[in-house]
């Protein structure tokens, strides 16, 4: 009998304690549920991201340490419309520090699709500049010929508003960008008459009542996203509005206000992971086209007015494997890549260059956004003030040739054209970027 | 040089016609139909390696989310079934 009551007993207070813990295990699960819907539906959110980098590279006659900076990206979010991004690009070249910000910008994701960006922004034109250009991004090193921040032909980043958004459209999508912004400056040649008319972008006060405009519209056919092809076109008028030669009574005749700039570029994009070949393939390309149209110029090295077709043009095409999908650990964080590239700048200009280059890289990935590049980079051709094709002088590393090299804020630059190109010859570079 | 760069128009035009292909048989997979762990898979590679679901937390990924929605231009509903399969998947 006491057995019985025992047991009975025993059976019950295992009841009540499988039903206690049943609704505490409910009330767990309904607070884990609450913790996780404020967590992600958090209200402002502010994220530190960004990357670092240090790198050299070495030619027969230098080996320079060099691409170290340091740019913090700052994101701030603020419920489910808006969105604020900053770079800060704090870096160190040949001796010197310098802080600049690659952008600067507030988007408003207005409706399904639409989104407004104001601030400074990067530049749509092509892909290079908005996608690419961060160093853990970009498979190689260096900038492609003509693209870099410095020796570039294109715009990168500017001040203006941007329009946004991407579709389905059938089995397809489109995405589409519009934007005014400040807009380039043609380069009069007064300060440095081997610049004269050169379009220097990124200048923060405009020297015009005239916005630049521009677009890029991409395309991707497929359903599983892995072409895009766009189209980018940007249109300026880049020179004063009066002439910079008021008062010289030689030159005053001289004007640029109604001078055009007409930028367009076509880039392609396919990025793949293919079991047949265990890994990633990713193709890109770019074609850069620059119109000015023409314009008599003064040199002040022979006193002499001149004129030139003001038209220019650079190109890469890129191409790299990653056997990703291979079981050895090491095998499949390498990655092969190689870039062709070239870029043309006014035949008669006084900043003439017309050069190609070549550069093959072999990158090992420490994480999905650390990456040690190790590349080789031959480049040839012919650079005005040379007029030589073959090895030119080295300077440094005062040039475009970096991925992410920093603008110079003022619109003149005392360092002549063969100096602010790419130097002939070839190249080794090692480099580190840690994405944050 | 103008060898290198038929090589490379080459190169380009067999991986056009291949993409195409591979384009034309996918195609009956549309995108509403896609789930976040395809786009995720598709999308996320096409600038850089594609991140993992464990790097970041529900609150990070919302805000990369509407980073890289306008940055590559997603559309909103890609952009917010990624998202929910990186918050559901870390
Ligand atoms: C169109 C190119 C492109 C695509 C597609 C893309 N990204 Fe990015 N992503 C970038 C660039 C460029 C940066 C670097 C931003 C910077 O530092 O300015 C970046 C940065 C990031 C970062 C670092 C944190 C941040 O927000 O800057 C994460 C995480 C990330 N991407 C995840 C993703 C995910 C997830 C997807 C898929 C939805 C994706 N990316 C698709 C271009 C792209």
């Amino acid at each position: 009998m006491k057995i019985k009551f025992i047991l009975t007993a025993i059976l019950i207070m295992n009841l009540v304690i499988a039903r206690a813990q049943d609704s505490l295990q409910k009330q767990i699960d309904v607070l884990k549920e609450e913790v996780k819907s404020l967590k992600s539906d958090e209200n402002s959110h502010f994220m530190v991201r960004g990357f670092a980098q240090f790198g050299m590279d070495a030619t027969s006659s230098a080996m320079n340490f060099n691409m170290t900076s340091f740019n913090p990206v700052l994101l701030w979010r603020q419920g489910s419309n808006f969105l604020f991004e900053s770079e800060l690009e704090m870096e160190y070249m040949n001796n010197e520090f310098s802080l600049d910000i690659g952008y600067a910008n507030a988007t408003y994701l207005v409706t399904k699709g639409l989104s407004v960006k104001v601030g400074k922004i990067l530049i749509p034109f092509g892909t290079f500049s908005e996608r690419l250009h961060p160093s853990w991004v970009n498979k190689l090193s260096t900038a492609p010929l003509g693209m870099g921040h410095m020796d570039g032909m294109s715009p990168m980043a500017d001040i203006g508003i941007d329009i946004r958004g991407g579709l389905q459209i059938g089995l397809s999508k489109l995405n589409y960008s519009f934007y005014v912004v400040n807009g380039p400056r043609l380069d009069d040649g007064i300060a440095s008459p081997t610049d004269a008319g050169k379009l220097t972008f990124e200048n923060n006060n405009d020297n015009n009542n005239n916005k630049a405009i521009g677009s890029r519209i991409g395309f991707l056919p497929f359903t599983n996203s892995s072409l895009e092809i766009g189209v980018s076109a940007y249109y300026a008028k880049p020179g004063s509005e009066t002439s910079p030669f008021a008062g010289d009574t030689m030159n005053q005749n001289l004007n640029y206000k109604n001078v055009t700039a007409m930028l367009t570029a076509f880039d392609l994009t396919y990025v793949k992971q293919l079991s047949p070949i265990s890994g990633v393939i990713d193709i890109r390309g770019q074609y850069n086209l620059s119109n000015v149209s023409n314009a008599t110029y003064y040199s002040s090295i022979d006193s002499m007015q001149y004129t030139f077709t003001n038209k220019s043009s650079a190109y890469y095409v890129q191409f790299s494997y990653r056997p990703s999908m291979v079981d050895n650990d090491i095998l499949r964080n390498f990655e092969l890549v190689t870039r062709y590239s070239a870029y043309t700048t006014p035949k008669y200009s006084l900043w003439y260059s017309d050069q190609t280059q070549m550069e093959i890289g072999l990158n090992y990935w420490i994480g999905w956004r650390s990456v040690i590049k190790f590349s080789y980079q031959y480049t040839d051709g012919t650079i005005a003030g040379t007029g030589t094709s073959g090895m030119a002088g080295m300077p440094g590393m005062s040039n475009g040739r970096l991925a992410h090299a920093t603008t110079p804020t003022t619109t003149t630059t005392s360092t002549s054209s063969s100096e602010m190109g790419t130097s002939n010859g070839y190249m080794f570079l090692l480099h580190l970027a840690i994405g944050l | 040089m103008k060898k290198k760069i038929y090589i490379y128009a080459l190169l380009l035009a067999a991986f056009a016609a291949s993409a195409f292909i591979q384009g034309c048989s996918s195609a009956k997979e549309t995108l509403a139909n896609k789930s976040g762990a395809q786009l995720w898979s598709e999308n996320c590679i096409r600038c850089h390696n594609g991140p993992s679901p464990t790097e970041f937390t529900d609150v990070q990924w919302k805000t990369i989310g509407m980073h890289m929605q306008i940055r590559a231009n997603l559309t909103s509903t890609e952009a917010k079934k990624i998202v929910e399969f990186l918050q559901s998947a870390n």
